[in-house]
């Protein structure tokens, strides 16, 4: 017994320290790659990008399932985007209220006969509808099959431009996002396939007619933590990922790919829990297996807002799900685990996500029970225990506040003092006791998928209109 | 074995974890301290800035007109470069007779003469900022050093001197690149580099035949993709050369330009890139077939309709929608071809055009379709199935003649 505690000990700690230097490697250097596109950001006039021959179209999809609340609204700030060629294709995904009814009072929208060929799998197509109003955009109403992926992959075949983005229904898209999110690709058109925006959480902020008037830090705190983390996973994670070509994950709220490719390896995978990861994860098998030289880049400017949970119930199923998604991502792919064939993907970044992201709740949960039984069984100095533990709190507080850092330099959207102070403050917060309520979470994930419960459950929002009204 | 705790322990503990922690909380301290500073020194400069720039703003005309002399402004660095970001922003919206007012200013105060000086003197960021704030004026005279910094070894301020260039939109701007790219190869991604000639060569477009003539590989594709876009009637002849090229970008190009010639001349060389082996050299084809609107392409139009391309299928129905005062005939010879995927295409053409209704009352009024057939059409405009084989006749099938009758 005394052997095993000693053995796991020693197993957590080189567990803990690698993860922990992993994240300040990572923090350094995505430190560095900010400053390098706010850099480049200087000889990139935004209008210049608008005014190119070449700019490709784009076709926007939106998939929308019982929207009827901030439909209107959403479309038609999707509609006033800044971006020279833009199709808008919503997916009303079987919704059971008015989400169809408003869109076609809002947009005079009229059927459409027999124009659908489904060259990607999704469930039946029960109509299709174009506006009078604005010609750029159509509407599929489909019947529901129960995930986001299938909506997709429908307007994916009604789909005409040579690049799609997928956007959320209730995100929050700045003016110019698609002009910021296509510059890799207006960089690099041939190498860069995939490009993946930044998420950001729109809780608490001002909001005018949809549109996005003042970024300001949620008021309940389970909100606001979401905040760090959000900034911590796209602004250090993503960003450090992307630099390497090792991007394993494209949110689902916000993200462009090339429509042909994405066509070649069969849409989005609808039994996938997580499709976003899945897609991309597909991706990079697809252009490896090719022997491709490519790209999947990340932009950080501030684009995309989204509502985030605000109860510990919904929070809880988010995470489970996406603990879920990733299990179910890294076990269908398991087939690229260190295989040279998949280069620095297989070698590289899916270890790191079994590791230090998958097993993360099991050795956390491992580490924490086995510690303590050791320091009941006097076998390690509790004074060194109680400092160790100190170090990995002030440590786990550089990264967060690395994050605000990284906010800071480059974008600051958070103006008010008020604001970065709770920000600051939530950075030391944190760590007792939602660190280890999302711990719980995810293993509840890990169980729930194990038992075979491999179910989409909703999380509930407030919405867009109540966000306005706050 | 003892615990890994123990052991760090042993090995001195205040030397290691309490030095960790120690370090940790000092990272902690510094990057507060930094956020803090940062914002306290920005709030205080950008306060200021505002200021300065209201102060401007208010006597913007006796500063571009010189009435309040440069010499005010020019040597307080933090004031030179208000009034050339407001110079500059200005330019992005002015027309002409602006533009040529706030270039005269640029060059008078000598904030141009600086930029220049700094895009050829300057290195790395410093030398990137000088050419963009160069391209925004479109100033001819800053020709020279953007493409000087063509040949700069960093990639980023290749990009941003043809970014430059690009916004000049000048002939000169056009043989800088052209010679550049002829002597140093393909130094920048393709798109940036079609862009720029293509805003360069709009007023020449014939400075890029020699130039694509003696060009190779990739190269030649790109200077073929940019001739497809600025290529002009005048061309016409020149671009029949690449109509067989072996590059499938060319032959593209060739294409797309071909749509700007005489249709007499452009027809029957987009009848044959129509059965391109590539597929975009068919999308191009069929897309420069219908931007001719020659009824003499309705054959070929039709054959597209069937391409295997989901792209060619589209383009070339919305080719066909746009012949509406033969839409009856056509939607014929539509059904006639038996094509589910091409009868889709078209049928989504005629929604999109909202031309449903049009058709449907054309073919309720036409005489010259027997009973049977006219229901039989009518039933595949509302319901978008194909009709059994035995209820059409075959006859007239890809037959322009048909198409007049």
């Amino acid at each position: 017994m005394i052997r095993f505690l000693e053995i796991s000990n020693h197993t957590f700690f080189w567990y803990y320290l690698a993860s922990n230097l992993a994240y300040l490697l990572m923090l350094i250097t995505a430190l560095k790659t900010s400053a390098m596109h706010q850099r480049r950001l200087e000889s990139h006039r935004l209008n210049w990008f608008k005014e190119m021959p070449m700019t490709p179209p784009i076709t926007l999809i939106v998939p929308a399932h019982n929207e009827e609340a901030s439909i209107r609204v959403n479309i038609r700030n999707l509609l006033k985007l800044d971006y020279p060629e833009l199709e808008i294709i919503v997916v009303n995904d079987g919704s059971r209220d008015r989400t169809l009814e408003e869109l076609c009072e809002e947009f005079r929208l009229r059927r459409l006969r027999a124009v659908y060929v489904a060259e990607t799998k999704s469930a039946p197509v029960r109509g299709l509808y174009r506006s009078d109003v604005h010609s750029n955009l159509m509407v599929i109403d489909k019947v529901a099959a129960g995930n986001k992926a299938d909506a997709i992959n429908a307007g994916l075949n009604a789909a005409t431009s040579p690049y799609v983005c997928i956007v959320d229904a209730d995100s929050v898209l700045e003016r110019d996002a698609l002009l910021r999110i296509m510059v890799p690709i207006l960089e690099d058109p041939k190498r860069v396939v995939a490009v993946g925006g930044i998420v950001r959480v729109l809780n608490g902020s001002e909001l005018v007619e949809g549109q996005l008037r003042r970024v300001r830090m949620p008021r309940k705190s389970i909100e606001a933590i979401q905040v760090i983390e959000y900034l911590r996973a796209f602004l250090i994670g993503r960003e450090a990922w992307a630099q390497g070509n090792m991007l394993t994950i494209i949110s689902g709220a916000f993200g462009v790919f090339r429509t042909d490719l994405v066509r070649a390896i069969g849409g989005y995978r609808a039994s996938s829990i997580g499709e976003d990861m899945d897609l991309v994860a597909r991706l990079h098998r697809h252009m490896r297996r090719r022997g491709a030289d490519y790209q999947v880049r990340f932009v950080p400017d501030p684009m995309c807002w989204t509502e985030a949970p605000s109860d510990l119930r919904s929070l809880a199923r988010q995470r489970a799900r996406w603990q879920k998604g990733l299990l179910d991502v890294l076990w269908s792919n398991r087939d690229m685990l260190f295989r040279s064939r998949y280069g620095r993907i297989g070698c590289f970044a899916f270890p790191y996500l079994w590791l230090f992201e998958l097993f993360a709740p099991i050795m956390e949960t491992l580490g924490i029970a086995t510690i303590v039984l050791a320091a009941a069984l006097n076998i390690l100095s509790r004074e060194f225990f109680l400092q160790f533990l100190i170090f990995g709190y002030a440590f786990a507080t550089v990264i967060s506040i690395g994050s605000v850092l990284q906010e800071e330099i480059t974008y600051k959207r958070y103006n008010d003092w008020k604001d970065v102070v709770r920000l600051v403050s939530y950075c030391f917060f944190e760590h007792f006791p939602y660190r280890q309520l999302h711990m719980v979470w995810c293993l509840q994930g890990l169980w729930q998928y194990l038992l075979g419960d491999h179910q989409w459950k909703t999380v509930k929002r407030k919405g867009l209109v109540s966000a306005t009204a706050e | 074995m003892t615990s890994i705790f123990e052991k760090l322990w042993r090995l001195s503990p205040a030397a290691l974890v309490f030095k960790a922690i120690l370090v940790a909380i000092a990272a902690d301290a510094l990057l507060l301290a930094f956020i803090f500073l940062r914002r306290t020194y920005r709030r205080r400069f950008f306060a200021k800035r505002d200021a300065r720039v209201f102060e401007f703003r208010l006597q913007w005309d006796a500063l571009i007109s010189g009435k309040i002399p440069y010499e005010t402004w020019r040597r307080k660095t933090f004031d030179r470069r208000i009034v050339e970001a407001l110079a500059l922003d200005a330019f992005e919206a002015a027309g002409p007779e602006e533009s040529a007012r706030l270039l005269k200013f640029m060059r008078a105060s000598g904030l141009i003469q600086k930029r220049i000086f700094e895009a050829q003197n300057l290195k790395g960021w410093r030398r990137m900022r000088a050419l963009v704030a160069l391209g925004r004026t479109r100033a001819p005279e800053g020709v020279h050093a953007l493409a000087e910094a063509l040949r700069d070894g960093h990639l980023e301020v290749r990009l941003a001197a043809l970014r430059g260039l690009g916004r000049t939109a000048c002939p000169q701007a056009a043989e800088e690149i052209l010679a550049w790219v002829g002597e140093a190869g393909l130094q920048v991604p393709a798109l940036p580099l079609q862009s720029a000639l293509i805003q360069c060569c709009t007023e020449r477009p014939q400075l890029l035949l020699p130039f694509v003539k003696r060009a190779e590989g990739t190269l030649r594709e790109i200077l073929g993709r940019v001739l497809g876009e600025v290529a002009t009637p005048a061309l016409g002849f020149e671009l029949l050369q690449f109509v067989d090229d072996e590059h499938e970008e060319l032959r593209a190009a060739a294409a797309r330009a071909m749509a700007q010639a005489d249709s007499s001349l452009a027809l029957d060389a987009l009848a044959e890139l129509a059965q391109d082996r590539t597929w975009f050299v068919r999308l191009r084809a069929i897309i420069g077939l219908g931007q001719l609107a020659d009824p003499r392409a309705l054959p070929t139009l039709l054959t597209a309709l069937t391409d295997s391309n989901r792209l060619v299928r589209i383009r070339a129905a919305e080719a066909l929608v746009q012949f509406r005062a033969e839409m009856v005939p056509i939607f014929r010879q539509v059904v006639q071809l038996r094509d589910r995927y091409g009868l889709h295409a078209y049928l989504t053409a005629i929604e999109n055009g909202d031309l449903r209704g049009k058709l449907e009352a054309q073919l309720q009024n036409n005489t010259k379709i027997m009973g049977e057939q006219k229901g039989v059409l009518l039933k595949v405009l509302q319901t978008g199935a194909m009709p059994l084989k035995d209820r059409l006749t075959t006859q007239d099938v890809l037959n322009p003649a048909g198409l007049r009758q």
